[in-house]
């Protein structure tokens, strides 16, 4: 802002640096080690290149565990969170924005419940509820926990209601029905709230582990973090980090490109997102 | 409805229960009626014995909890540890991850040259998946061919065992949760400084106050909430994002770094300590909601102030 040339200014941009980097790291090195030969000290040959740039590290860590296959899973798991959770939050947040109806705090209440009970600390019960269901080792099961969201209710409650009720009434004196005022005047006025939500769901389902691990036995149906376990507990036996990080960089890298894609969406998303 | 208004058709009044039902229903399935049942299973202990599959389990009241604190018992010592572990765990993350975010906020808050490429190299660790972050760290900490140890060597120091030695596996852990963390709450640091006008900065230097004078005394009071809110966020996920653990070390020698809810994941499938799990969920949930709801009341009344 001001631009006399203090201490201040440059101890901040050295400051900056130096964080920018120290937090660069662990992904640069990812990548060199992901390239180098197997069990090399860092220490050894060229430190960022070492003795020779190699693939072998990406043939062991494909063969390892089948990520096309983990691939389509998470993208299914998160898929199908995201399309039921659209259409369990939109109509629960048009009746708790716009309706009036007895107990409707009430039950806005018990709907809150979730962000203070988090389905993920209820691991065992939860466990048990899909056992009961005969759902263990399912798709369904992986998704089904998170299809309600009070989260995303919350937020698109908040944003229908500064929708101006006008446009509700005169699209319902145009003759439209329920469905068609929801959609025309409440989704398609609300997209930016609605693409904050998509992003903190896909993201943070993307990346959940326990519960896939729990529910699921079938490698057909498990995501690419329990695909990345298998391959943790393989190298823990002889220490292959090329390997490792090879496979560390299959799981990682398409979420790196998406947020590269939608960085400003993501940081305004993010930070809409207080609770999950 | 008031007297006047003619009665509704039997539908119109039963349209908000079928729009809220899916949610509420999934709530109450998969939140509600689980911490229900948490609370009575934890006061019963599963049937012992071979064929004790179908036998009923055993009602014991607190004995559970009993135990866990009960520093002799086996459950006990673990669950002891765990705790002691994500309390230090908590604080450390929040202690050094908040004031971290707020620096990273502030020097990545006005408009500079190549601004995205900072703002990607301190954010993007809270994208990755947990499990993924642990496993990158897993080989900065390897014992003979880590980074971390590479460079200690380079100053002539002989190494440290970062994921064996059970006083400096947590601290290990914390390290990666602050990396992993900062760039996430840095976000709301800076939602929080874009909410505070600029003219106050500019009145606040013609009144010749410094930068440090700025920070202390407008910058600092105006996000308060701000703070306030990211530092209890920053708990409430402390409890609840173990699966680092998976890859470092998985709770240490003897538990030693060991936090609750992995703790928990440990003994899913042992049936015998189902009573002490769902004692420990309880715990793990009062602590959480204890959080939530400060949060909850904070800033429901600030709201109504604005």
């Amino acid at each position: 802002m001001n631009k006399t040339t203090g201490i201040l200014p440059r101890l901040a941009t050295a400051l900056k640096i130096a964080l920018a980097v120290a937090f660069l790291i662990p992904l640069v090195f990812t990548i060199l080690v992901s390239f180098r030969p197997e069990a090399e000290p860092v220490t050894k040959g060229s430190i960022f290149f070492g003795s020779e740039i190699t693939l072998v590290n990406y043939q062991r860590a494909l063969v390892i565990a089948p990520w096309s296959l983990h691939y389509l899973n998470s993208f299914l798991f998160v898929a199908g969170v995201l399309l039921v959770q659209l259409v369990t939050v939109t109509c629960a947040a048009y009746a708790f924005a716009r309706l009036r109806f007895f107990g409707r705090d009430l039950l806005l209440m018990i709907i809150l419940l979730q962000l203070m009970i988090p389905s993920g600390v209820l691991l065992v019960q939860n466990f048990r509820t899909i056992n009961m269901l005969g759902l263990f080792d399912t798709r369904i099961a992986l998704m089904i926990p998170y299809w309600g969201s009070a989260f995303g209710v919350l937020l698109l409650r908040q944003t229908f209601r500064e929708i101006p009720i006008e446009l509700d009434e005169a699209a319902r004196i145009d003759g439209a029905n329920l469905l068609q005022v929801i959609r025309h005047v409440y989704v398609s006025n609300a997209i930016p709230a609605y693409l904050a939500f998509a992003l903190v769901s896909v993201s943070s389902h993307w990346n959940e582990f326990l519960w896939p691990f729990i529910i699921t036995r079938s490698e057909e149906i498990r995501p690419l973090t329990v695909g990345l376990n298998k391959l943790i507990k393989t190298t823990d036996q002889g220490a292959f980090y090329g390997q490792l990080m090879a496979g560390t960089l299959i799981v990682i890298t398409p979420l790196v490109i998406l947020f590269v894609l939608f960085q400003r969406h993501f940081v305004e998303s993010f930070a809409r997102s207080g609770i999950r | 409805m008031s007297m006047n208004t003619p009665r509704r058709p039997l539908r119109s009044i039963a349209i908000p229960y079928l729009l809220v039902a899916p949610t509420l229903i999934l709530v109450l399935m998969f939140n509600v009626l689980p911490a229900i049942r948490t609370v009575n299973d934890s006061l019963y202990k599963p049937a012992r014995g071979l064929n004790s599959a179908g036998k009923p389990p055993q009602f014991v009241g607190v004995q559970n909890f009993q135990d866990l604190f009960d520093d002799s018992h086996y459950m006990g010592t673990r669950f002891t540890r765990s705790f002691r572990n994500t309390i230090i765990f908590a604080l450390a993350t929040v202690g050094i991850g908040v004031p971290l975010g707020l620096l990273l906020a502030i020097l990545l808050n006005r408009e500079q040259p190549l601004l995205g490429l900072w703002r990607f190299a301190v954010f993007y660790p809270s994208l990755l998946p947990l499990i993924g972050a642990a496993s990158i760290w897993s080989f900065i900490f390897s014992d003979s061919i880590g980074l971390a140890n590479a460079i200690l060597k380079s100053v002539g120091h002989p190494g440290l065992n970062w994921l064996g030695d059970r006083n400096l596996v947590l601290a290990s852990v914390v390290i990666v949760n602050i990396w992993k963390q900062a760039g996430y709450f840095m976000i709301f640091f800076l939602a929080g400084l874009q909410n505070i006008p600029r003219d106050l900065y500019e009145a606040a230097a013609l009144d010749g106050a410094d930068s440090l004078q700025q920070f202390a005394y407008l910058t600092l009071p105006l996000l308060r909430r701000t703070l306030l809110f990211v530092i209890v966020v920053s708990f409430i996920f402390a409890f609840q994002t173990v699966e680092q653990l998976q890859a470092l070390g998985e709770g240490g020698p003897a538990d030693s770094a060991n936090l609750l809810l992995y703790l928990i994941f440990q003994n899913i499938s042992e049936r015998r300590n189902w009573g002490y799990v769902n004692a420990m969920t309880i715990i793990l949930i009062g602590v959480v909601l204890t959080f939530t709801l400060s949060n909850f009341l904070l800033f429901e009344r600030d709201e109504k102030d604005s």
